[in-house]
């Protein structure tokens, strides 16, 4: 299998998610929009030194019940 | 069914039964448009004292009206193109209000760097809206890019009632400026008749092992 060829999977799959030809209330728009809420959501708000978060996040407190 | 979609369908019914009860009471839509924008500048003045949940309720109720007024226009067979103009007009002003809420709260934090996120946020959110109508000036149709309105909208109500406003900025800018990319490649490549990357890629996957 030639590396043009192994390559131009991931280089396809990449292309068509930044390069957004789909319809809302596609499988692909539904993978976005998992992929955007967890970085809302599971980012500790630290990272992005947010002015306005008033708790750590989920990971924070995930990290926090883990002994 | 996508899980969007089952979201969709399921804010569809109770916006359907404002959508009739304006249509029975034969309420303008240009007059929905205007108070979608005044209610967007009462959530903007929230944004803007760090009242983010009551903000993010306000820009609920803004974006029914937002999202009715072209479908009571239609009901009531009262599309018109200066409709369409006035309704994107109203929508600039709604979104631009709505940042600027957000960098007078920034700027009162004395956070220079948000300040700054959230106006470059800002101009590609409003460079979306343009490169789409200007490109539709000289091509067909240019309805590509992940980053509309309605996505913007949401990020900004999920940031506001979840506190995650900072977050919500970062997609906001990084996806637009992704969207605009999308649109000024896409007007490029209608214009020139350029190949299409991805054929090329789907060629050489195609190709004989």
């Amino acid at each position: 299998m030639s590396v043009k060829r192994v390559l131009s999977f991931p280089l396809l799959m990449l292309w068509h998610a930044f390069f957004w030809t789909y319809e809302r209330a596609t499988w692909q728009y539904d993978l976005w929009v998992i992929a955007i809420l967890a970085f809302m959501w599971l980012v500790p708000p630290g990272w992005l030194g947010d002015p306005m978060a008033r708790d750590p996040g989920l990971i924070a407190w995930i990290r926090a019940l883990v002994p | 069914m996508t899980f969007t979609g089952a979201i969709g369908s399921f804010f569809n019914y109770p916006l359907r039964a404002i959508i009739a009860f304006c249509v029975r009471w034969q309420v303008h839509p240009n007059l929905l448009t205007v108070l979608g924008v005044i209610v967007n500048v009462v959530a903007a003045w929230l944004l803007a004292v760090g009242r983010f949940p009551s903000a993010g309720l306000v820009m609920l109720i803004a974006n029914v009206f937002d999202y009715i007024d072209g479908k009571v226009a239609r009901e009531l067979g009262q599309e018109s193109a200066f409709g369409g103009f006035w309704d994107s007009v109203m929508d600039r002003f709604s979104d631009i209000a709505l940042f600027i809420g957000l960098i007078i709260l920034y700027a009162g934090l004395h956070r220079t760097d948000y300040v700054v996120i959230t106006a470059l946020a800002m101009m590609f959110s409003v460079m979306t809206s343009y490169t789409r109508a200007r490109a539709e000036s000289i091509i067909a149709r240019c309805k590509v890019g992940f980053l509309e309105r309605p996505e913007r909208i949401v990020l900004f109500m999920l940031g506001a009632f979840t506190n995650r406003m900072a977050a919500a900025l970062w997609v906001t800018l990084v996806m637009s400026v992704v969207t605009v990319a999308n649109r000024i490649y896409f007007t490029w490549r209608e214009l020139n008749n350029s190949p299409k990357i991805e054929d090329r890629l789907a060629a050489n996957l195609a190709e004989e092992v």
